[in-house]
């Protein structure tokens, strides 16, 4: 093989042509190692050490401290594994149902009815607007005093404060909007890959007396793999680092924090009370996450290999 | 299958056409008062949210403080005037526009570039860094070096720092790596004996082929800088430079109390955006799918 | 081919790590170099720089000011500065507004780190003059407060020696200004929390004098309730209006707060017992009855907005809502009095408060004259006199005066004014998120999980003992 590259692509008399993958490969790699994999490293440096990231501060090893901190010191330690839980718990919460509405949405839609393309349109629609209007826009819908939810929750004789009351129900207000948000695309992804199967394998499993539920698991699931695969790491990997609604809904609310926040409120100080500066401490919790992020991953991925294994 | 055949179908936008229905069964009748209930109870809760903002937009400030999903009194655009005036929307709209435009652009030219080779292993190591990129996958944001980093190289507050932190997307170089490998390899070999050069050949050859994955890492990548928030709080510090986000969350910070104030802020903002989307959502949907459900 | 990718690799991961290691030394080594970048770019712009005056009349200079937001406040500065750059020809002011809270915190953090600010409001959540640094009493299980960390991090001027500086009265230097020895900023004014708007019509209309005690405020809002009225509204949405219309609760019970928060640190005042725990009942009071429904939907502004309609008799916060209120042209007449904590009427009779907005510079400015004759601008006396009136502010200059309706109201109370807790607390490191109970009004439900005073009491006293480690 190598042989034969040489010899046809990058061979030949000309000195350059020879090098030209490596110069155009640069930029990209280069991007790579300085924007993403340098600081990542640096990140488990810092991780060590208690700087606080103003400029002239000073910045001492102190080993493994801010992780012993985080993890056992006192009762901030609760909050902080609180907050740990919190985010696997968003995670989940966010993929199962984004995923399964997606599911639902994208067979709706892939019926010939009209009008489906305005539905399309519709469900997408909050993806382009961006996390702050669909902030906004759910911050006035679920106005306590007299806002529209409410106003549905009297008909049923419910009352809830929404974003500003219990940190339980802010916490699920904050999982409605990710999911109303971002369930678009997962309808669109999900859609797409009903449009690749041949319609030639459901008149076959309709001659065979298929019908309903039967065509669903015997040909749209298996056939689905792909987009099945593809929406299940993107659910699970966007949720675990996503936390800017977090930052719209609810502010630095205890008993709402997940991982993101917490790294960027104690990083920068905003964690309100007197704030610190605690650049190292953060990094140490970002490390927390990174190895949340790099576990989950790893068995989704795995999971997902095991799929198209059976399926393709 | 030829690369042509195999995407061709996963364009929506081809399968468009409105099926008249002439035959209908009771069952498909059925289903299809069913579907239409669903579709149009989750609908209720994309329209509503939209209607909410245009009717608290009309209101005054006492108006909406006595009743906040009252239909409006009267239509006013007093508001909107107001909100005009109070921040820079347009500077914040082309900010967010540039920004999105040439991050991507950079990144996926820098992409393409590395992702042809590793897909091809014309490189010693083109395992490792494609691993190198899987790996980037979890990689929480490294906020904080980055933010030293950039200090350091005294790009905080520029446009060009900004615009450096979106070059990278490692979700963008898997699909164009596994993209790129359903290209038949003999497509190189035959453009190395015609005697094309690298660039042109992966100009002129390669990407027409994977336009499809190209225009789904076109899609992913720009909504995420479209709709980042923490970077321009973090490395944006004037606000001639604050992109869309940034700017309505401060214009909320100010005059957070006033909600009439907000909607109208947010509608406006709205509007290009869903305009353009409107032009362009079916290039923006099949982008985004077609390159990301291969298996 | 094979072949020449090693060294590209090596410098590849060279790059990486030299650029990484950059990210992390800068703190300490960079330091010099960066000054030396902008007193070069001085030299170069003012190197005829000897008097003031003479840089400044060729040279377009920008002074970079970050302001957190407040409408008044933004109104005076936005006079000041067109006034400032007429006074200095060739210059301009490029000020920044930011809202207080989270963000500022940030902007500060990023803008001194990337030495982009001149001339700093130092308003970094909450809004106030220096707190406390770290007492003695502390021992080492606490960070310093982020102004300490700034001081200490040498990113702030010593302005101990300016004139202007001594415009100001003792105090506000001494426990606003001052950290070891030195003066680094200008306190603009003190601000009082611990007391609420009252709507006298709607009291005379229903009948309710102006309760003095704890129980006859109890007793006054079941009657205002009761006639289809609201007894008190606030900005439950901001979070921190919750806790902060209830220190004059905190207030009520510990008078001295300084000895308050020394006592927490040393045990000898829990919060789950006597005073402490008969603070938690009323806070629940507080929270759960007095305030109308509805509040977690509103913003602090908006409450003020809000009480502004007359339906509602009390608003309970702090004195810098008086311009507000009176933009949003309140339909009745209203004064401001000490919240009625205790049963005792001879202890409602204080009013607790801080230092709110403090002006420091920027120790690396490339315009340090310049930066001066700013903060000289904004202690001139005249101009003061003008600030107080316009913001509301307790004045920190001898010689100003409140004139205001507010003013009016609140000026037989400044005898009786002291500085609150919040000026003298820090939370000790591992504490817990419930440690500091002087905000635990807004734990309680609707705000938060919290349904019982006794229960929330044990945790609160439990997470701050978590932080003292025994």
């Amino acid at each position: 093989m190598a042989v034969m590259k040489k010899s046809y692509l990058f061979g030949g008399e000309k000195r350059w042509r020879n090098l030209a993958p490596i110069y155009f490969l640069l930029p990209g790699v280069l991007f790579y190692f300085i924007i993403a994999l340098g600081p990542s490293i640096a990140t488990s440096i810092y991780s060590l050490t208690d700087a606080s990231g103003l400029r002239g501060a000073d910045v001492n090893w102190i080993g493994f401290d801010n992780y012993d901190e985080f993890l056992f010191q006192g009762l901030a330690s609760r909050d902080n594994i609180d907050a740990t839980l919190r985010t696997l718990r968003f995670c989940a919460i966010v993929t199962l149902v984004q995923f399964s509405i997606g599911l639902i949405l994208a067979l709706l839609v892939n019926q010939k009815l009209r009008g489906r393309t305005f539905f399309r349109t519709l469900f997408f629609m909050p993806v382009i607007l961006g996390v702050v209007i669909q902030g906004l826009m759910w911050k006035l819908f679920l106005q306590p005093r007299g806002g529209p939810m409410a106003t549905i929750f009297g008909w049923f004789g419910a009352q809830s404060e929404f974003l500003g009351g219990q940190p339980d129900e802010a916490f699920m207000w904050v999982i409605v909007v990710q999911i109303w948000a971002n369930v678009g695309i997962t309808m669109v992804i999900f859609l797409a890959g009903m449009q690749t199967i041949s319609s030639d394998l459901y008149e076959a499993a309709k001659i065979d007396g298929a019908s309903g539920w039967q065509l669903f698991r015997d040909v749209t699931w298996p056939q689905l793999t792909p987009a099945v695969n593809t929406n299940f790491l993107l659910n699970i990997i966007g949720s675990l680092q996503a936390w800017q609604l977090f930052l719209v809904l609810t502010g630095y609310k205890a008993g709402t924090q997940v991982l993101g926040y917490l790294v960027f409120a104690e990083g920068f100080g905003q964690t309100g009370e007197a704030p610190s500066f605690r650049q190292g401490f953060a990094a140490a919790a970002s490390m927390v996450l990174f190895f949340l992020v790099l576990v989950i991953g790893f068995f989704a991925n795995r999971f997902v290999t095991w799929r198209e294994r059976k399926f393709l | 299958m030829s690369v042509r055949e195999r995407f061709g179908r996963s364009n929506p936008s081809l399968d468009m056409k409105l099926d008249e229905g002439t035959s209908m069964t009771t069952r498909s009748r059925q289903i299809r008062v069913v579907s239409y209930l669903l579709l149009g109870l989750v609908a209720v809760f994309y329209i509503w949210p939209l209607f909410m903002l245009v009717n608290t937009s009309m209101k005054t400030l006492p108006e909406y403080l006595k009743d906040p999903s009252g239909l409006a009194e009267s239509i006013t655009f007093e508001n909107f005037v107001e909100a005009w005036q109070l921040a820079n929307f347009p500077q914040y709209l082309w900010n967010s526009v540039l920004y999105t435009s040439v991050a991507t652009a950079i990144f996926v030219a820098s992409t393409l570039f590395v992702a042809f080779p590793i897909a091809r292993g014309y490189f010693r190591g083109s395992n490792a860094l494609l691993t190198l990129y899987v790996v980037a996958l979890f990689l929480p944001p490294a906020l904080i070096p980055q933010f030293q980093l950039i200090l350091n190289l005294g790009l905080y507050n520029s446009r060009i720092g900004f615009i450096s932190l979106f070059l990278i997307n490692p979700i963008g170089m898997i699909i164009m790596v596994n993209y790129i490998k359903s290209i038949p390899k003999e497509l190189d070999e035959s453009a190395a004996v015609d005697g094309s050069g690298y660039l042109r050949f992966v100009f002129s050859i390669v990407f027409p082929l994977i336009r499809p994955a190209v225009a789904t890492v076109t899609v992913l990548h720009a909504i995420g800088i479209w709709n980042e928030l923490v970077l321009p709080t973090i490395y944006l510090s004037s606000s001639e430079k604050f992109p869309i986000t940034r700017g309505l969350i401060v214009f909320e910070g100010v005059y957070g109390s006033n909600w009439p104030g907000i909607a109208s802020a947010v509608l406006m903002l709205m509007l290009p955006m869903l305009v353009l989307f409107l032009l362009l959502q079916r290039e923006i949907i099949s982008g985004l799918t077609a390159g990301s459900i291969k298996g | 081919m094979k072949g020449k990718l090693g060294p590209f690799w090596v410098l590849a991961v060279v790059l990486a790590l030299v650029l990484a290691a950059c990210g992390g030394d800068d703190d300490g080594g960079d330091d010099s170099g960066d000054n030396g970048t902008t007193e070069t770019t001085e030299a170069a712009s003012g190197g005829d720089d000897g008097g003031e005056d003479g840089g400044e009349a060729g040279e377009e200079v920008s002074l970079r000011v970050l302001v957190h937001q407040n409408p008044p406040l933004t109104d005076y500065m936005t006079d000041f500065n067109a006034q400032f750059e007429a006074d200095n020809p060739g210059v301009t002011i490029d000020m920044e507004i930011v809202a207080p809270g989270g963000d500022y915190a940030t902007a500060v953090n990023a803008r001194l780190a990337a030495a982009d600010v001149d001339v700093i409001d130092y308003c970094i959540d909450p809004c106030a003059g220096f707190s406390t640094p770290v007492e003695d009493y502390m021992g080492d299980n606490v960070e310093a407060p982020a102004w300490q960390q700034l001081i200490q991090a040498g990113l702030v001027m010593d302005i101990t020696d300016e004139p202007f500086v001594q415009n100001f009265d003792e105090a506000s230097i001494q426990d606003a200004a001052t950290f070891e020895d030195s003066v680094y900023a200008i306190n603009m004014g003190r601000v009082s929390y611990s007391g609420m708007f009252v709507n006298n019509d709607l009291l005379a209309e229903v009948g309710v004098d102006l309760p003095t005690t704890w129980d006859e405020l109890v007793a006054a809002c079941d009657t205002i309730n009761a006639t289809g009225n609201f007894c008190m509204t606030q900005g439950g949405a901001d979070g921190w209006p919750i806790f902060v219309g209830a220190y004059g609760l905190l207030g009520a019970a510990f008078p001295d707060q300084a000895a308050l928060a020394e006592g927490l640190w040393t045990g000898d005042i829990k919060w789950n017992e006597g005073e402490g725990l008969a603070l938690m009942e009323k806070f629940q009071i507080y929270a759960q009855d007095m305030l109308e429904p509805g509040v977690t939907g509103l913003g602090h502004n908006e409450a003020t907005a809000r009480y502004a309609a007359g339906d509602v008799a009390f608003l309970p916060t702090g004195v810098w809502q008086a311009p507000v209120l009176e933009e949003s042209e309140p339909g009745f007449d209203w004064t401001y009095v000490p919240f009625p904590g205790s049963d005792n009427a001879e202890d409602n009779q204080y009013l607790f408060g801080k230092y709110d907005m403090s002006w420091m510079i920027a120790s690396d400015t490339p315009h340090p004259d310049i930066a001066k004759a700013y903060l000289a601008g904004l202690a001139d006396p005249d101009n003061y006199q003008t600030f107080v009136d316009a913001t509301g502010y307790l004045p920190t200059q001898p010689t100003a005066t409140l004139n205001s309706k507010l003013g009016e109201a609140v000026a037989p109370l400044l005898e009786n004014y002291r500085v609150g807790f919040e000026q003298y607390y820090i939370s000790p490191t591992g504490a817990g998120q419930w440690a500091n109970g002087s905000q635990a009004a807004s734990w309680f439900d609707p705000f938060n999980e919290w349904t019982d005073a006794g229960e929330l009491a044990d945790q609160v006293q439990a997470d701050l003992e978590a932080g003292l480690g025994g």
